[in-house]
């Protein structure tokens, strides 16, 4: 996988962080059900490929959120295993779950940044798994730490913006950094929770090509939450379809038709199914 | 447009189907009957003769003239008492200031640990919670009486008094903004892989950090009103000097300490409201 490739503005050196390998994905029997009895993934086994982009694709409710959080443990699984990378997630605790979040990026809806917080700080927060707790505490960053951050800020195009306040920044530029925050990671893995639908067409595309090349150029495992076909489509190597916590489709995004989706959401397509241009 | 043109359609409407029904207004009207209810009932109880509080009205009347002289008093300051107050103030200031600086440091973890969203381990929290309701239940004025009782007379116990008071009041204040605050940014710092500490600190205190300084701002204002009676009990600052003002009938000098206090209140209500503004 080429390593040196041009950030978006081209000013990126090339890289001497070795890009680590991409980690496979393995879910066997995968049943969560929450306390108060509702059952959001029923039963769900799939095997990502390492460096594939996968959008798991399906109506709110069905359960994509919920699968997204058991990869890195944010929610706990009621029975079945789930493995990143060889490593049982649903087993790890403490230490151990760290590590293996600290090789998990995670992009959210909402972006989920520190408002009052600058960029920088933001992107850093991707190094904690990394870092001892006491360079944390005091704000010590280390050299390498710093110029990790600025290499993932360079890639999407925000390090012009570097000391500026998140809160300041539009929801399109947040979510720049959110991806920053996850590249800071040197991740293995990229979890992303409709990390468009906060945002406008244009935005969403720009946000999405910046997940593709996270993909394409530096071949990081990329699972991605998405509700409109045509995004799926447009971005996915493969699709995954979920209804009602179960997987009811499993094949390559690029061609499933229109009925695919019908079948996945249980219902005909509507024209605010797709975000078009 | 005519007149005509706008009423049809109202018309029509009228017509083509019934008027609208809104759904049924949600029972629970008596809880505000029942609130003033309370209040009156509670109202006559403290007035009743034997059991309510016991305010004679005549007194007013009857001591008018022992009042008006003090009040005649407290209007004629005497400004030569003015260069024995002011080392008393610079005092009551420095008490103020360093109390809420210790509070400061000491309540900034304890708020993080108060909170259910930066503190999951519910004993903990419940511990911190617990000894910080005891803490604020008890007024700054029986801390002082104590503390003075403990270390002697003087600064110290006023700056402790304080320190107690003041980390009970910002802790609960910041540790609710905490919790009423989006999570979301301390999801993505777990997911990341940090301990709760690191959590914290790098993401739950840069956002913490406004209200925070709003809070301790509001605690200064608060100290410098209570450091000036702390004093009364031996506590330091300008209540000593109060004490023995009163103790002389000296309701001439009385009155400018009090003038002395209201320029200072005033000021550092100008000053923390113009840097509160800057927080934001």
């Amino acid at each position: 996988m080429s390593v040196g490739l041009r950030a978006a503005q081209g000013t990126a050196t090339s890289s001497e962080v070795a890009v680590p390998a991409p980690w496979p994905v393995r879910m066997r029997d995968v049943v969560v059900r929450y306390p108060n009895g509702v059952t959001a993934l029923d039963g769900v086994s799939l095997d990502l490929e390492p460096g594939e982009m996968v959008a798991v694709v399906g109506l709110s409710g069905s359960g994509k959120s919920s699968m997204i959080r058991t990869l890195n443990g944010l929610v706990p699984v009621t029975s079945g295993t789930v493995e990143v990378g060889g490593h049982d997630v649903t087993a790890a605790r403490g230490r151990a779950l760290r590590a293996l979040r600290g090789e998990v990026g995670m992009i959210f809806q909402s972006f989920n940044l520190a408002g009052r917080a600058t960029v920088l700080q933001n992107v850093l927060v991707g190094r904690v798994a990394h870092a001892p707790t006491w360079r944390t505490l005091l704000g010590a960053h280390t050299a390498q730490d710093r110029a990790v951050a600025y290499e993932a800020l360079d890639r999407v195009g925000m390090l012009d913006r570097a000391w500026h306040r998140a809160s300041h920044l539009s929801g399109g530029q947040q979510q720049r950094v959110a991806i920053a925050r996850a590249l800071a990671q040197q991740p293995r893995a990229v979890l992303a929770d409709e990390p468009v639908a906060s945002l406008d067409p244009p935005t969403a595309h720009g946000v999405m090509s910046d997940l593709r090349r996270v993909n394409r150029e530096l071949g990081i495992t990329v699972v991605v939450n998405l509700h409109l076909l045509d995004l799926a489509r447009e971005y996915g190597t493969r699709l995954i379809g979920l209804r009602a916590g179960q997987v009811v489709y499993d094949g390559p995004a690029a061609d499933a038709s229109d009925r695919v989706f019908e079948d996945i959401y249980g219902r005909s397509i509507r024209p605010d199914d797709v975000l078009g241009s | 447009m005519s007149a005509a043109d706008v009423a049809t359609p109202v018309r029509a409407g009228r017509a083509g189907r019934p008027a609208p029904v809104p759904p049924r207004r949600p029972a629970g009207r008596w809880r505000a009957v029942a609130g003033w209810a309370a209040v009156l009932a509670l109202t006559a109880l403290t007035l009743a003769p034997g059991i309510g509080v016991e305010v004679d009205l005549g007194a007013l009347a009857r001591n008018w003239q022992n009042g008006a002289d003090k009040i005649v008093a407290l209007l004629q300051p005497d400004w030569s008492f003015f260069p024995r107050t002011v080392e008393p103030l610079l005092e009551t200031l420095q008490m103020a200031v360093v109390a809420t600086a210790v509070a400061g440091v000491v309540s900034l973890p304890l708020s993080l640990w108060a909170a259910r969203t930066t503190n999951p381990h519910r004993l903990l929290r419940g511990a911190v919670r617990g000894v910080l309701n005891v803490v604020r239940a008890v007024p700054d004025l029986l801390y002082a009486s104590v503390l003075v009782a403990m270390v002697g007379v003087g600064a110290l116990p006023g700056i402790l008094a304080l320190v107690l008071f003041d980390v009970g009041i910002v802790v609960k204040l910041v540790s609710e903004q905490l919790e009423a605050a989006d999570t979301g940014a301390l999801e993505a710092a777990r997911a990341a892989g940090g301990t709760q500490l690191q959590v914290n600190r790098s993401v739950a205190v840069p956002d913490m950090m406004p209200g925070f300084w709003n809070q301790l701002l509001y605690v200064l204002e608060l100290n410098v009103r209570a450091s000036s009676v702390l004093g009364l009990v031996g506590a330091g600052g300008m209540g000593l000097l109060i004490d023995a003002v009163r103790s002389f009938y000296r309701y001439d000098q009385l009155s400018l300490i009090i003038l002395e206090i209201l320029v200072v209140v005033l000021v550092l209500e100008a000053v923390s409201s113009a840097a509160r503004r800057r927080l934001v």
